[in-house]
């Protein structure tokens, strides 16, 4: 999956920000005796995303996304494998080189409720870090950086925003500031987190629009993470959709050659479930005969494939074989009937 | 140490005759240590003397063993603690339901208000006052003492209702101060309780108000209180050093005032062993019971 | 200068203003306050005011009850109660409080550290802090407090504290620990913000109203222990700490037979009222920070 260049002895890595066969496990205490378990929520997941592409991560609750979004960004260390920004691995990297990818990964929670400290005004939350990393020479700069970040951000005027305490904002002004927060220090890769999943529906459209922009206007690269199909394409409508299950991404490709042709069982399952307000058309849908609605624990681990428990296609090699993600046509997919 | 009653009591034997050598040799066979080893030595030959059940002789009460001692005071302390932790347990729960279930209503106003105050009295200035007023002033109550050495231990109803009457006001100012503390907190959780959906739900289904009150509500706001009882009754034994101080009352409490101040290393060692084995036993059930009572933590994810 | 003048006033208002505002529409937090303030003057000011000497011993004077020469009667020695209370609350406030500063800053100090760091560090501090909270703290007190008896009301206040941090620790170290789960801690930490940032200017403010609150338990409790420990006659005398008159109090108490004598329970009075509206006014405090618990 990987194919790095070597250029006058520098590695030209064709990603910006690649994952090889990273895992992540953790420990779990169980029962009244605490035995402990472990899981793998993240299990040797391999992609990569180039520069200036909008990839959205989907899946289900407890597949892992959030985790290896966080991976993706160094706040969680990997049980094994590499992440790697522009070919090099971020956990072999110097103080001063780590500091610098800091900077340039940021994340976008998903509670814009608790992403901003309550006792302190939005100034707080902007200037430091622009004074930090030096963007800005003095408070004054910074403080007139913070203001066209507000700006930027829809807060209009931002004078009337910027001393002003979060207790004071609605759900979907502070999900701008938290924006605004994390493009503060002008990154080139940005997480955002079900950053959406908590505003009301009527906002989601603005919010991922205002992303758009930013990822135009700035040049950031976005992996939006999120359960939710609809948002995905439409947010990665020019871009790719990865799907995740139980820990393994089983298919990434172009977002609307997914949705027009989905090639795993899971997806076309996903894209099943996805209600349409008209009856005609819902009737008309074929649904997916999966085998049990219920998703397997993560305490007990699965042989082969881990949706062949419900997969309605499943073969014996299903059972037996665990599938790579394998190029058919311009998709990866992870599946051995394909 | 000044004032180091091993040298005094070589001293003695000295001047009744005897050489510093076996004037030394007589005090160490009596306390069974050698004093003459250094400290940390000496220390270690206490350890060694403790696990063997043997916690050395008192300085004062000369030649008496420590565990005799000990054996005498600590039922009596015991004694007072158990019925003092739990009329207050009792009491409380009961107090903090009620208080809970007429909720924002006079009586629970004057319930918690009641409560707070108590709570944040010093438990040995209410014992003062109680001394005062109660056994000084109008003599209804004796001043001292855990009973009236005249009357011959037995179960006979005069030795009994002797001993109540000189462990009432001890009792009293315990169960006083911390009453409070089991109101609020049992308030608290019957509150929080009545506020879960499983209890609308219980409401709903036409169960009547007594049987939700005693086997829903009651139950499940308890089970975090159960635990703090247990690490309760670890600290009473702290608290109980003063109040026995003031009814000199002769439990554990006493005898470690007292040995303090006597400079009786054995007897203090020994009293201050005791309460910590007693802290330590009462955390442990604590953690115990929390595991066992609380079944969340029990059902296997 | 207009600036500096715009900024304290602001800052008088946010800090002193608004919060007695929230104090004084409860009658707890009235009293609370009022005791609190009373107390303080006691200790401040009244020592100035006294008339009597109360080390000087009359015993011609015993036990007199309550009258205009001895407002509140005079103990066993013929001094002058009132007096000896007002001098006593200097002791008895001055040590209490540095006591409780030193349980507060050292438990907050270990809490936050512990909670922040995980780690090696984290569970080197939970044993010390566990094994110090398994020793009986006030008999350890005694046992420390006679062994080192000192006048010096510092080293009184360090020995107070001896235990009584590692509770306190305990509460800020998982208060600590769900701070740092919080998504503005992760991204603070994500932006690149140091530690140190992000202890002080993102974990603090949050645990502020807490240590407050607590701090003022701490005092409640630092009274407590000293007042117990001087009423056991373990500390150095000073004739005049309330502790020590309560120890009088004990020992004496063979010679008290009429209710006229009830003044000698001043102290023990004082201490109650002291406890009380400390207590209430923490209680109001929490009104103060938590806008959900206001009743107006």
């Amino acid at each position: 999956m990987w194919k790095d260049r070597v250029i006058g002895g520098e590695i030209i890595s064709e990603y910006l920000m690649e994952a090889r066969k990273l895992t992540k496990e953790f420990e779990v205490s169980v029962g009244m005796f605490k035995s402990r378990a472990k899981i793998r929520a993240v299990d040797e997941v391999s992609f990569g995303i180039k520069e200036g592409e909008q990839i959205a991560l989907v899946g289900e609750s407890g597949c892992g996304k959030s985790t290896l979004g966080r991976l993706l960004l160094g706040l969680i260390k990997p049980s094994s494998g590499q992440i790697l920004y522009k070919g090099r691995n971020i956990w072999r990297l110097s103080r001063k080189e780590f500091e610098e990818f800091r900077r340039n990964a940021q994340i976008i929670p998903q509670n814009p409720y608790d992403a901003l400290n309550p006792t302190k005004k939005l100034s707080a939350a902007l200037i430091p870090q622009i004074l930090r990393h030096k963007i800005a020479k003095g408070r004054s700069e910074a403080r007139k950086m913070a203001l066209d970040l507000l700006e930027m951000v829809g807060l209009s005027p931002p004078e009337d925003f910027i001393d002003r305490y979060p207790s004071r904002l609605s759900g979907g002004q502070m999900q701008r500031v938290v924006i605004a927060r994390a493009i503060s220090v002008k990154p080139q890769f940005i997480v955002a987190d079900e950053a959406v999943s908590m505003l009301d529906a009527s906002l989601r459209v603005e919010i991922l629009d205002m992303m758009h922009k930013i990822g135009e206007e700035l040049k950031t690269t976005f992996l939006l993470i999120t359960h939710d199909l609809g948002v995905a394409r439409y947010f990665a409508k020019n871009g790719k959709i990865a799907i995740m299950y139980l820990g393994d991404i089983v298919e990434i490709g172009e977002t609307e050659e997914i949705i027009r042709n989905p090639l795993h069982p899971y997806t076309k399952a996903l894209l099943a479930a996805i209600p349409v307000p008209d009856p005609k058309i819902a009737r008309e849908r074929k649904s997916i005969p999966l085998k049990s609605i219920d998703v397997p624990s993560l305490l007990k681990p699965i042989s082969g494939c881990k949706f062949h428990t419900r997969c309605p296609y499943a073969i014996e090699d299903c059972e037996k074989i665990k599938p790579e993600l394998r190029l058919v046509g311009n998709r990866w997919v992870a599946c051995h009937l394909t | 140490m000044p004032g180091n009653p091993i040298d005094v009591m070589i001293n003695q034997y000295m001047q009744q005759g005897m050489s510093m050598e076996q004037a030394r040799i007589m005090v160490s066979s009596l306390y069974q240590i050698d004093f003459s080893k250094p400290v940390w030595e000496q220390y270690i030959e206490y350890l060694q003397l403790i696990i063997r059940g043997n916690l050395g002789v008192s300085y004062i009460y000369t030649g008496v063993p420590v565990a005799r001692i000990i054996s005498y005071a600590l039922p009596w302390t015991v004694f007072l603690l158990s019925i003092s932790i739990t009329l207050s347990f009792v009491l409380g729960i009961i107090l903090g339901m009620f208080a809970a279930y007429r909720r924002n209503t006079k009586a629970d106003h004057t319930i918690t208000l009641f409560s707070t105050i108590t709570n944040a009295i010093p438990n040995y200035v209410l014992a003062l006052i109680f001394l005062f007023f109660f056994a000084c002033v109008w003599k209804i109550f004796p001043m001292r003492g855990t009973r009236d050495p005249r009357i011959p231990p037995g179960f006979t109803l005069e030795f009994i209702s002797n001993v109540f009457h000189h462990a009432t006001l001890p009792i009293l100012s315990f169960l006083i101060t911390t009453v409070g503390s089991w109101i609020l907190q049992m308030r608290g959780a019957t509150i929080s309780v009545l506020g879960e959906d499983y209890i609308k739900v219980a409401e709903a289904r036409g169960l009547k108000g007594k049987r939700i009150m005693f086997s829903y509500v009651g139950r499940n706001a308890i089970i975090p209180l159960f635990t703090r009882l247990a690490i309760a009754i670890g600290y009473m034994f702290s608290g109980s050093v003063l109040i026995e101080n003031i009814f000199t009352y002769t439990g554990i409490g006493y005898y470690l005032t007292y040995s303090v101040t006597a400079r009786d290393y054995p007897l203090m060692q020994g009293c201050f062993l005791i309460t910590t084995l007693a802290i330590i036993l009462s955390n442990f059930i604590a953690d115990l019971l929390y595991g066992f009572l609380d079944p969340r933590v029990r059902i296997e994810r | 200068m207009v600036q500096v003048k715009e900024i304290l006033t602001k800052a008088l208002k946010k800090l002193v203003y608004d919060p007695l505002k929230i104090i004084l529409k409860s009658r707890r937090g009235t009293f609370g306050l009022i005791i609190v303030l009373f107390f303080t003057l006691m200790a401040t000011v009244g020592p100035l005011i006294v008339r009597y000497d109360p080390s000087t011993v009359n015993l011609s004077e015993a036990l007199q009850p309550p009258s205009l020469k001895h407002p509140l009667g005079t103990d066993w020695f013929g001094r002058d109660i009132l007096a000896m209370l007002i001098i006593g609350s200097q002791d008895v406030l001055f040590v209490s409080f540095v006591t409780a500063l030193i349980t507060t800053s050292v438990a907050t100090f270990i809490g936050i550290l512990s909670g922040y760091m995980g780690g090696k560090v984290d569970s080197a501090l939970v044993a010390v802090t566990d094994i110090v909270l398994t020793i009986p703290g006030f008999p350890l007190l005694i046992v420390i407090a006679s062994v080192l008896r000192t006048s010096n009301p510092i080293l009184l206040a360090a020995i107070l504290s001896i235990t009584a941090w590692a509770p306190l620790s305990r509460a800020i170290r998982s208060q600590t620990l769900s701070l740092r789960e919080r998504e503005f801690v992760e991204m603070a930490k994500c932006l690149g913000m140091p530690s140190i940032h992000i202890i002080f200017s993102e974990i603090l403010p949050n645990i502020m109203p807490y240590i407050i609150i607590n701090g003022i338990f701490a005092f409640t409790g630092a009274i407590y222990a000293q007042v117990g420990l001087f009423m056991l006659g373990l500390a150095p005398y000073k004739s005049q700490n309330w502790g020590v008159m309560l120890n009088l109090a004990v020992n004496y108490a063979g010679a008290v037979f009429s209710i006229r004598q009830a003044s000698l329970l001043a102290p023990a009075i004082c201490i109650i009222l002291l406890q009380v509206g400390l207590v209430f006014l923490s209680g109001s405090l929490e009104e103060v920070f938590n806008p959900r618990l206001r009743s107006g």
